[in-house]
């Protein structure tokens, strides 16, 4: 019992990865699917404040739609220490959630 | 509380030194609160809770921040009949301040949430976590409360546009102080994020220094792939106690060509093992244990979710089916007016 479970849920998870690299993909206007045609994708340029967004934030939870203008420099301010950001990324995030 | 932010926050209410955004740096209540229906092995506990994050900035170079959990825990009486009873607990996470000094510096001192593998720091709260139960090994390198009291250095040591080395390190004293308790250790974390693959790779230490001084290690995977909405997760802890595993795989059907009503689902899996050394014990499991989880959570909004999962628990002791179903919500809150430019 405990061996058929076990092969059931490794099953599920290559399912599930399967599923995912298999999938049509959605237009979207996240963005997320043009980093194929950013030339950010060539590698020696740096990020933007969307990438860094999308890209840190996706690391532990789903990225926030939006944030109060109001509340974002303190909100970064604990993201930075919390996810160790670099000074970098915390200016980047900045102009792109609050321009 | 009142008095402290009359006095702070004029203070606080300051945008970034840099004049090139709009942000404000306001204090603020944020966090997450939901309501988690539980039931192990036949046994149904509700669980409401609410998780406030204080946060009080002093200019754009300073933090005071805290998180308190308020966890009601409700039993029927004799476990499976009877009436509800049970009360909420309350505890401080962490009480910290924080000093940004540069990129590669971030000086805390406080009470801190011990940076040990993925979990305890990162995964932990209610409107993160994608399964409402922890890893069965959530406990190695985070004795004995989760929390260290003392000194913690943080920071970025290398950026370049391919990757991220990112550094935690930290000693704690013991304390016995009420809501303050935290063991004698010292440790820390380190990994690297290559930015393209959107991969990370990371290792965490610790040194437990009190009555047997005792050396726990974890290694940690997490990977989302661009080109899918896929997250993969997997660490490997090791400690006196014992050793173990899990395996997490989460998709989001945000991609697929499907009505927007499905779009919002995510399906999450999980698979871990723990095996204990020298009789396990400190809040692992004693003997050999497996359990696979399975959870399917509906998004109405990015911080608005309904969870559901099932798992079942194999061990020489029992095997048990595990239910949670609830509702997790994440709230930000400003508690001053922003400065008018």
């Amino acid at each position: 019992m405990r061996r058929y479970l076990t092969s059931l849920c490794l099953l599920i998870l290559l399912f599930v990865g399967g599923m995912a690299v298999a999938a049509p993909q959605h237009d979207s206007a996240s963005g997320q699917n043009d980093q194929k045609s950013s030339p950010s994708n060539n590698h020696t340029q740096p990020l933007t404040g969307e990438q860094v967004f999308q890209q840190n934030c996706a690391r532990c939870h789903q990225p926030p739609m939006s944030i109060s203008p109001r509340t974002t420099g303190t909100i970064i301010m604990h993201m930075r220490v919390r996810a160790r950001l670099s000074r970098q990324d915390e200016q980047l995030l900045l102009k792109y959630l609050a321009p | 509380m009142g008095l402290c932010l009359s006095v702070v926050g004029p203070m606080c209410a300051q945008d970034a030194s840099d004049s090139e955004n709009s942000a404000g740096h306001v204090p603020v209540v944020a966090g997450g609160m939901g309501y988690i229906h539980n039931v192990n092995g036949g046994v149904t506990t509700l669980g409401p809770q609410i998780n406030p994050v204080l946060l009080v900035p002093f200019g754009s170079h300073v933090l005071l921040e805290s998180r308190t959990d308020f966890i009601g825990f409700f039993q029927r009486e004799d476990q499976t009949s009877g009436p509800f009873t049970g009360k909420v607990f309350k505890s401080v996470d962490y009480a910290q301040l924080d000093w940004l000094a540069n990129t590669h510096v971030m000086a805390t001192v406080g009470k801190y949430l011990l940076p040990f593998g993925m979990y305890n720091e990162r995964l932990s709260p209610i409107w993160i976590t994608n399964f409402q139960d922890g890893p069965i090994n959530a406990a190695i390198g985070t004795r004995t409360s989760g929390a260290g009291d003392g000194i913690m250095l943080r920071g970025v040591a290398v950026q370049t546009p391919s990757y991220t080395a990112q550094y935690s390190a930290y000693f704690s004293a013991l304390s016995t102080i009420n809501q303050l308790q935290a063991a004698r250790t010292a440790g820390g974390d380190a990994s690297i994020y290559f930015t393209h693959p959107r991969l990370e790779i990371g290792t965490s230490y610790q040194r437990f220094l009190q009555n047997r001084n005792i050396n726990s290690v974890a290694t940690y995977v997490a990977w989302q792939p661009n080109t899918v909405p896929v997250d993969l997760k997997a660490e490997y802890d090791y400690s006196y106690n014992g050793n173990g595993y899990w395996l997490e795989t989460a998709y989001r059907f945000e991609k697929l060509q499907i009505p927007s009503f499905f779009r919002r689902i995510q399906v999450v899996g999980r698979m871990q093992q723990f095996f204990p050394l020298n009789g396990g014990g400190n809040s692992l499991p004693t003997v050999n244990t497996q359990r696979f989880d399975f959870a399917l959570n509906y998004y109405f909004r990015d911080n608005f979710r309904v969870i559901s999962s099932y798992g079942r628990t194999f061990s020489s002791q029992r095997d048990a089916n595990v239910w949670n179903v609830g509702l997790t919500y994440r709230f930000v809150w400003p508690l001053w007016p922003e400065r008018k430019k």
